[in-house]
């Protein structure tokens, strides 16, 4: 039987479709490109030949502007009129987010009613209605919940009425304290001994800069009357580079964080818990005379958040403040965009989960370094309490 | 009367604890809770109470944020007027339609200096060998090849680069970002303006996204701000015979009663940049497969990147000076995601004969 050859699959039979099974197959209009893969092939086998091939491409890493040296000067010229362009539309960008800061300002106050809102209901200030506290998602939880667990509902909720019998919570009690607690960024900063002044935290508000002032944002910590200090707010104001880097004008990426201030925190005598007291027995070199001196030095504490380091005129900064500063703007940054508006949400744990799947680890800096060493404090006429702030902090 | 009940709950919790399926069954709660850092569960009633009151605020929290990513976008629309002249005398510049002045040429820059100096050295080494080599080099229009050499230097682009379609894109002179007007669905439009060819008739090939601005009533936390749920290409007017997106093959088939061998020619598709404007579409049900999936998820990356990034920054990618800015985060892109092998051949596996196609 004849071959049909190079027919259309237009013009087939569908029925002889049916009983057919392929051979072989070729690509056309390939055939010219198959000599050349051949050849690739066999010079890729060619160890002299790979190893030229990874020299020039190791020259041509990390200089990308290799391409660029090898264009012609009027070409260059011209891709020179395009960076100069690229300038001008940076410091337009640079009004865009001025704009946007704007927005930011005007949207502040439309929350704000909400926020006050939550702030009442933490406080207790406000009560609210039982339309106002109907949520769905406790009605499905409900219909999925196994026998066992219904009769573990059950048991609970006789507790908890025997429990509301006893004592009667007042609005969330320690709301922003398990905010602190549920968020690592926040956690890390937190010690035993701040935990019972934090319980008095009833509030964080977000204040945005004028229109005509340098940009900024300030974070106000409200808190109730209590023991520890006699200042109702705690402030912390993050000032932002919103213009574009005359040097590097490309590395405009939006405003950034690039310093911050604190507040002054009035300690009732006794209760500052950012600093403490340390023993320590000195041996004198020469006559060898042992002494006991009292020391005052920082400890650590989330409240150290409010005497942040400070920038040195020559703009440098040593590695151990550099590191403090740039976590510190990240907390600020974090507050401000994510706790804040969205603080029910951490005190519940479901925008943990949400924030978990955004950030990969990246593996830990290894800051531990300095945490482990134990060196005997008390006889070592040099040592400095600074460094083991750091240290303390691990070992607590 | 605290006493007995710390007992009678002492009594149970050792039983609790030596009945196996009870075991389980609190291993379970706990695995479930451990991802829940505040136990919201061991809150009294009346507090959990006043925590849905607070979930309540926060929808509608969630609702005016929504408004202000409209207004948000409404920015970006205004802003994107104030960018078109210079992004309009860039396509003047690269095509070589206008000529930059000196002025308009000034870069300062150590390198630049270096790179003149080394020049200068080079010419005067090159004097004698310039007088044997005949005069090859036109006068380079414009910034030659300026998008193609940007779809290769940047790897979300330079993966979806064939071949065959780096001739055509040497026509591409200019990308746009367009932006939805107020009042309809938010979305975006990349306009990719091309120079007369032999490829196809179209001088432009669009390609819109479109967003989704409002909470999921479902799911009302998750809302992050707008978001890219579809997009939508256009027809390319290929000219007979240019279309790189189809290739046709030959098939040599046995029919199994008879013996007989036939040879068929088939058109299939191929892999081209160009596909980009013929994207899978999201079905009704919004159900995809896996492998869809992936594709749609990397269209909407490769969209929101044009328009976030490149369109805005073209010569800093022509340069690689932006590269080196986004090399820290395309390489978080690699380690999260999975790594499919796309493989080219799909069609042509044995035993995948469609009598349909």
């Amino acid at each position: 039987m004849a071959d049909i050859d190079n027919k259309d699959q237009a013009d087939l039979d569908p029925a002889d479709m049916e009983d057919v099974e392929e051979v072989e197959e070729e690509e056309t209009g390939e055939d010219v490109n198959s000599k050349a893969r051949q050849l690739t092939a066999q010079m890729m086998q060619n160890p002299q030949i790979l190893a030229a091939l990874q020299e020039r491409l190791d020259g041509l890493v990390g200089s990308p502007s290799g391409y660029m040296e090898s264009l012609p000067k009027i070409v260059k010229r011209r891709v020179n009129a395009l960076k100069n362009l690229q300038v001008k539309c940076a410091h337009i960008e640079a009004k865009f987010y001025e704009e946007v800061h704007e927005l930011e300002r005007k949207y502040a106050a439309l929350y704000q009613p909400l926020f006050d809102k939550r702030s009442d209901i933490v406080k207790a200030m406000y009560e609210p209605t039982d339309e106002e506290c109907e949520w769905k998602a406790d009605e499905e939880e409900e219909l999925t919940v196994s026998k066992q667990e219904e009769m573990k509902e059950k048991a609970k909720v006789e507790e908890e009425k025997r429990d509301e019998e006893k004592e009667d919570p007042k609005g969330i009690p320690e709301f922003w304290l398990t905010v602190f607690k549920n968020v690592d960024l926040l956690s890390d900063m937190l010690q035993e001994h701040d935990e019972p002044l934090l319980k008095h935290l009833q509030d964080i508000k977000v204040k945005f800069s004028d229109p005509g002032q340098p940009m900024s944002f300030t974070l106000e910590f409200y808190f109730e009357t209590n023991d520890f200090f006699t200042n109702q707010v705690l402030t912390k104001t993050y000032k932002m580079r919103s213009e574009p880097d005359e040097t590097d004008p490309f590395s405009f990426d939006g405003p950034e964080i690039m310093g911050c201030t604190g507040c002054q925190i009035d300690w009732t005598k006794g209760k500052n818990i950012t600093l403490k007291t340390i023993k320590k027995k000195q041996k004198h070199k020469g006559r060898g005379t042992v002494r006991m001196v009292t020391k005052t030095v920082p400890n650590d504490s989330f409240f150290n958040f409010f005497s942040p380091p400070e920038v040195p005129e020559s703009g440098e900064l040593d590695e151990d403040s550099g590191a403090i500063l740039a976590a510190d703007f990240e907390i600020g940054h974090f507050l401000r965009e994510r706790i804040v508006p969205r603080a029910v949400l951490y005190f519940t744990g479901e925008a943990i989960e949400d924030d978990d799947d955004d950030y990969d680890e990246e593996g830990e800096e290894a800051d531990d370094e300095e945490g482990e060493e134990e060196a005997d404090e008390e006889n070592d006429p040099d040592y400095d309490p600074k460094k083991d702030v750091q240290a303390e902090c691990k070992q607590q | 009367m605290e006493g007995d009940h710390s007992e009678t709950r002492g009594k149970v919790g050792d039983q609790v604890m030596q009945n196996p399926q009870a075991l389980a069954a609190l291993q379970d709660r706990l695995d479930s809770v451990s991802h829940t850092p505040s136990t919201i569960e061991s809150l009294p009633k009346s507090v959990k109470r006043r925590v849905n009151a607070l979930k309540h605020l926060q929808v509608r929290c969630a609702h005016i944020e929504a408004k202000f990513y409209e207004e948000v976008h409404e920015l970006e629309r205004k802003y994107a007027a104030l960018y078109q002249p210079l992004f309009d005398k860039r396509r003047d510049v690269l095509s070589g339609a206008v000529e930059p002045t000196d002025e308009e040429c000034d870069w300062h820059s150590d390198r630049e200096e270096e790179e003149e100096l080394a020049e200068e050295l080079k010419k005067k080494a090159a004097v004698e060998e310039k007088k044997e080599e005949p005069v090859v080099e036109e006068d380079p229009k414009g910034i030659p090849e300026f998008w193609l050499t940007i779809f290769r230097s940047v790897d979300m682009l330079s993966d979806l680069l064939l071949e065959h379609d780096e001739p055509i894109l040497k026509h591409l002179q200019d990308i746009k970002v367009k932006f939805s007007e107020p009042g309809q669905p938010m979305s975006f439009t990349l306009e990719f303006h091309f120079e007369p060819n032999n490829f196809f008739k179209n001088t432009v090939l669009t390609k819109v996204y479109k967003m989704k601005s409002e909470p999921d009533p479902a799911e009302p936390f998750s809302f992050e701000g707008p978001e890219i749920v579809d997009c939508e290409g256009c027809d390319i007017d290929w000219n007979k015979g240019k279309d790189v997106t189809v290739k046709t093959i030959k098939k040599k088939q046995k029919h199994k009663g008879r013996g007989t061998v036939r040879t068929i020619i088939k058109q299939v598709p191929n892999d081209s940049f160009f596909n980009f404007f013929n994207p899978i579409k999201v079905s009704s049900d919004g159900e995809l497969d896996e492998d869809s999936e992936f594709t749609l998820a990397t269209d909407f990356e490769i969209g929101h990147f044009f328009r976030e990034r490149i369109v805005p920054r073209a010569v800093l990618y022509f340069t690689g000076e932006a590269l080196e800015d986004d090399e820290s985060f395309e390489e978080e892109d690699l380690e999260e995601g999975e790594e499919e092998d796309h493989e080219d051949d799909g069609d042509e596996e044995e035993g995948d004969f469609d009598p349909k196609a």
